[in-house]
This record gives structure tokens, sequence and C-alpha cells, in this order.
């Protein structure tokens, strides 16, 4: 039972990694039409920016949180302004090689910048709590709550405000929601600095258990891609359940079958549902007209 | 004599344009041991090759059926350890190696493409994504086979079981394979295959209207991919004689990716001349430059921007610029005779 206990909240930690990933790439999903494949490598250098930061000035790891935060809506807008805004009339497949040769570009830079060695990023607060024989840290609860809380702020922002209305009606017809007078163009542009600031959270809440490297992102990057697939591309709320039901199933795997082979089975696994489930879980069939 | 020789060339075009191309490959190692080129060049020019021969798979894929593969460098990697295995530790022919490195890869996938291809082409590249990380995974984890981090080593290939190439030879090797696959690759898009592709590039709700199956057709063209990719692999491990699992990480699937773009898609000679840009300038050009040939990632760079600055402003890929150049030039001369008279 303890052990059970200690697994859900370790996958309610991991999960919200993956779900804040999977919620950026959603999002710039719907409102560019492009899977963006660049997402881990912007959180990744926006992290060692945080990093870099925080290591100079000293401040505390949620101001550098914060900061890195900030860091990447910019980055998310330049990345918007200089290349995708420029890319409306491409078609999808050459967008999705787009967000490739930003990966190049940002995996390019960042040894540059910031050099090749890993660093190190705190954990946001110290010690732990215990019940039910399960072990949790301040830290793990504290990701736990600001992932959902915002996630939970994104949500009503989405279904309750003119901000949500407009990314929901760019997502579901951009030439129509343009001719009804939505700023598309700055609809997109937001999505993309959210979507990067999402990443960031994400990037700096794994950094502690990790390090901040080069390839820290690659994991989450396939997973939040795959909860994406699992969830349905159709929905906002779909990935993220998928995103919490991988991190449940991926601890789960590591602790009771193989912890080296448990991110390879629940891939297949993933892939193994969609083959019966094509759509995702919470997928609605989009029917073509031609 | 000259002339008829010249009729021929001229009347069995493309074919004899491409092994004209290998012939002037091939004089590469004669200058080298002339000593007119470095020894290095040889290793380098190899490795464009090899990856020509990978990027024409992938051509196809993402030229005709739009769709991305990010398990390229997986599937090469596969073809490495492969035929690592049945040669140097099954003592198997060079033969029989190519063939089932070939093959496996091949078969895992077609099974990844009988999942993902049913649903929407992005599909694919998310999925190859996941299986080029579990490769890796097993890259590193089967070290009973593939030797953990440290790698794993192979010789140059043993022809039918007595002639045993050099270096020279198993580059004349790499030479023979890219131009047969340049012949294939050829063949097929001018077959009825290829026109069936050419219709779903244009409108796959058409194409399936019109009676092409389209879904068999990805995954096709999917299979024809990943075993270029894999025999790219075979070829790799047999000149460079030496694997491990950090050679084959996401990034060489995206330079692959970024060949086509860059040199042209649908274009057999545009994936020639994109192998070069993008695995020749950093190697040849960049590293030797004062500043910039310090910077770790500049390769990398240099290419990301290259593709990003191709797609938005020349989609055609850098081989019609020698189009564009003649149309200019004509443009330019004509206007100057407009002058004169």
């Amino acid at each position: 039972m303890d052990i059970f206990v200690q697994i859900l909240l370790n996958s309610l930690e991991t999960g919200g990694i993956y779900a804040l990933a999977a919620l950026g790439i959603i999002l710039i999903f719907r409102t560019s039409v492009t899977t963006n494949f660049a997402q881990g490598s912007i959180s990744m250098f926006s992290a060692f920016l945080a990093t870099i930061v925080l290591i100079r000035t000293g401040i505390s790891p949620i101001s550098a949180a914060i900061v890195g935060m900030i860091f990447a809506l910019i980055i998310g807008v330049l990345v918007d302004f200089f290349v995708i805004s420029r890319a409306q009339k491409v078609n999808p497949v050459s967008k999705q090689i787009i967000t490739l040769g930003l990966i190049m570009i940002f995996l390019g830079l960042a040894p540059m910048l910031f050099g090749t060695d890993p660093l190190q990023f705190p954990r946001f607060v110290y010690g732990s709590y215990s019940f039910f024989g399960a072990t949790i840290s301040y830290n793990a609860i504290f990701n736990i709550v600001v992932g959902l809380a915002l996630m939970g702020v994104l949500f009503f922002a989405l279904q309750k405000t003119k901000w949500g209305l407009s990314v929901r009606a760019t997502a579901s017809n951009e030439v129509v929601a343009r001719m009804m007078g939505i700023p598309t163009a700055s609809v997109t542009r937001a999505s993309w600095a959210i979507a990067a600031a999402l990443g960031t959270l994400s990037a700096l809440m794994l950094a502690p258990t990790n390090s901040v490297n080069l390839s820290m992102m690659d994991t989450v990057q396939v997973t939040a891609l795959l909860a994406c697939i699992l969830g349905g591309f159709t929905s906002f709320y779909g990935a993220v359940i998928a995103a919490y039901l991988i991190g449940f199933a991926s601890n789960l795997l590591s602790f009771y079958v193989s912890s080296i082979w448990s991110d390879s089975i629940l891939y297949l696994l993933i892939l193994t549902t969609i083959l019966f489930k094509p759509t995702g879980l919470f997928g609605k069939k989009v029917i073509k007209k031609v | 004599m000259n002339n008829k020789l010249m009729n021929f060339y001229k009347s069995h075009k493309p074919y004899s344009q491409f092994i004209l191309f290998g012939i002037i490959l091939s004089l590469l190692p004669l200058l080298v041991s002339l000593g007119l080129v470095k020894y290095s060049l040889l290793t380098t020019v190899a490795s464009i090759l090899i990856y020509s021969i990978v990027a024409l798979g992938l051509n196809l894929l993402l030229g005709y059926s739009g769709l991305i593969s990010l398990g390229t460098a997986g599937f090469m990697g596969m073809g490495t350890y492969l035929t690592a295995f049945i040669t140097a530790d099954l003592g198997l022919p060079f033969e029989l190696a190519l063939i089932i490195s070939v093959a496996v890869p091949m078969v895992i996938g077609v099974l990844t493409g009988l999942v993902s291809l049913r649903i929407e082409g992005y599909y694919l590249a998310i999925a190859t994504l996941a299986i080029s990380e579990i490769l890796r995974k097993v890259f590193v984890e089967f070290d009973f086979i593939t030797n953990g981090f440290s790698g794993k080593q192979a010789q140059y290939p043993k022809l039918l079981g007595f002639l045993q190439l050099d270096r020279n030879g198993t580059y004349i090797l790499i030479v023979f394979f890219l131009i047969l696959v340049m012949i294939m690759m050829h063949n097929l898009v001018n077959s009825h295959t290829g026109r069936a592709l050419s219709t779903m590039r244009g409108s796959e709700a058409a194409a399936s209207a019109m009676g092409i199956n389209i879904y068999r057709h990805r995954l096709l063209s999917f299979a024809i991919a990943v075993s270029f990719s894999a025999l790219g692999g075979v070829l790799y491990m047999h000149f460079v004689k030496y694997t491990y699992p950090n050679a084959w990480i996401l990034m060489l699937s995206l330079n692959i990716l970024a060949v086509i773009v860059i040199g042209g898609i649908r274009s057999i000679s545009g994936t020639i001349l994109g192998a070069f840009i993008v695995f020749g300038v950093p190697d040849l050009i960049l590293k030797r430059l004062p500043i910039i040939g310090s910077i770790d990632g500049a390769a990398y760079i240099f290419n990301g921007l290259l593709i990003i600055l191709v797609i938005l402003f020349y989609p055609n890929g850098l081989i019609n610029m020698r189009f564009d150049i003649q149309k200019n030039f004509n443009k330019l001369f004509r206007r100057g005779e407009d002058n004169n008279g």
C-alpha cells in the first residue's frame, strides 16, 4: 500500500512535468498547425539561462525560474517573429522541418554560450513530509501544486476569457477567425511564448533530479509528443490527462518491471494503443472534406 | 570514336551521367595515392557518399509521401551493429550480413509504419522518434552484442569469400552502391509506383479516388527509406570499422533531413549536392576558419539556419539555383542586346 502511495505521488510529479511540456506542444499545434519538435530544445536553452542567472547573481531558485520563464517568453516571441510568422504559406511538413531546424540552432548555440559542462539547479524548497508510510519532498509538493495551478489557470483562461476564445477560434479555423477580426498573428505569437515558458518550467522542475545539460529534455520531449498522440491532438485537456497517465505508467513499470526498459516498454504500449484507438483516448475523429 | 561515345552518353542519359559521376568519384583514391589531396579527404567524401545513400531513401519518403522519419540514425545504427555482429562475432560472409542487416531494420520499420501510417502523416515522425530512442537504449544495454558504450568493431569487407578489400576498395564499393541506388531511385520514380506516389503528393484524396492505396504506398516508401538507412549503416560500419551508441543520435537524423531540404526535394542530384553541403562544408570549410572553427556547435547552427532559410525563401532546394542563375544570366544578356540594338 505504502509503495503504491509512493508511486502515485511520484507519478503526480513526473506526470506534471510531462503535462506542462505536452500542453505547450498542443497549444502550438492548435494555433500553428505544426508539431513543435523544438519545444524541448527551447526549454533546455531557457533552463540554461535561468541557471546561469542563478549562479551569477545568487537569487533564489524560484526567482531564477521566473527569470527563466520570462527569457522563454521572449525566445518564443522571437522564434515566432523571425521564423514561424513568415512560414504561414509553407505546408505542414515543411513547418515541422522548420521546428527541427530550430532544434539544431538551439543545440548549436547552447554549448557556445553556456559551455558543455552540465550545471546544477537546486530544488525550489527543501525538506520532506511523510504520511501513509510514503515520503514526499516539499519540492515535489511544490512542483505538483504549481503545475496543477498553472494548468488550471490556463484551462480557465482558455474556456472563460476573450484570449481563450480567440485561441480556440484560431485553432478551429484560422482563416475564418481572421475574418471575424481575431488577431490570429498575435494569438499564435502568444501561444509560442506561453508554450516556451511552460516547457522551461517543466525543465527546471526536472533539473534538480538530473542536471541542466544539453540532452536533459530528450525524454520529456518524446514523452510529451506521445502524450499528445495518446490524448489526441484535437483537444487541450486530452494530452494533459494522457501525460499524467504516462507518468503513472512509467513509475509503475520502472518499479514492477524494469527501471531500464520502462520508457521503451511504455513507448511501445502507447504505439500499440493508437493502433486500436487511432484518434487517441480523448480525440474526436476529424472528417476530411475535399 | 569520340563522337560515338558522346552520342552514347547523350542517348543514355541520365544513366550515363550517373556512371560518369561514379567514375569521377572512383578517381579519388588515385589522387590520394599520388599525394595530390589529403588522406583524410577520402574518409570525408566516403561518409558524404554513405549519407547520400541514406538521404536518397529518405528523399523518396519526404518528397513523394510527405512523411518525415526521425528514426534514420537509429536504423542506420542498427545496420552497423547487425553487420558487425554477423561478420565479426559469427564469422559469416559479408554478403549474408548485408542482406540480414538490411532486412531486419526494414521489418521493424514496416511494423512501425503499420502502426503510425494509418493516421495523419505527422504521427510517423513521432513514432520513429520513439523507436529511435528505444533502439539507442538497445545499443547501450544489450552489451553482450553491442559492447555498450565502448562500441563495436568490424573489418573491411571480404567479397565472395576471397576478395579482401582495403580502404580504397571499400571506398569503391560505396561508390558502386551509391550509383546503384541512384539508378534504382531514378527507375522507381519513373515507374508505375513512382507515378502513383507523385499523384499522392498532389492530392491524397484525388489519388485514393483514382484507386491508389495511400496506406500501402506510404508503407512502401517508408520501407525503402529504412532499408537505405540500414544499407548506409552497413557500408559505414565496414568503412569506419567502429560504431558506438552516441553516433546514432537525433542530430544525425536531422542532418540527413537537412541534406534533402537544402539540396533539393525530389531530386537525385540535389540530394548529392545537399550531402556535400551538410556534411562537407562543416568538415572542409567551417573548421578551418579562424574564430568560427573553434566553436562547438557551428556546424549545427549552420545547417539549422540553412534549413529554415531554404524552406522560407528557396523551397525547391539549392539544386535549382543553376536554372535560376541561367535564367537571370539570359535576362541580363538579352537586356544588353536590347540596349545595343
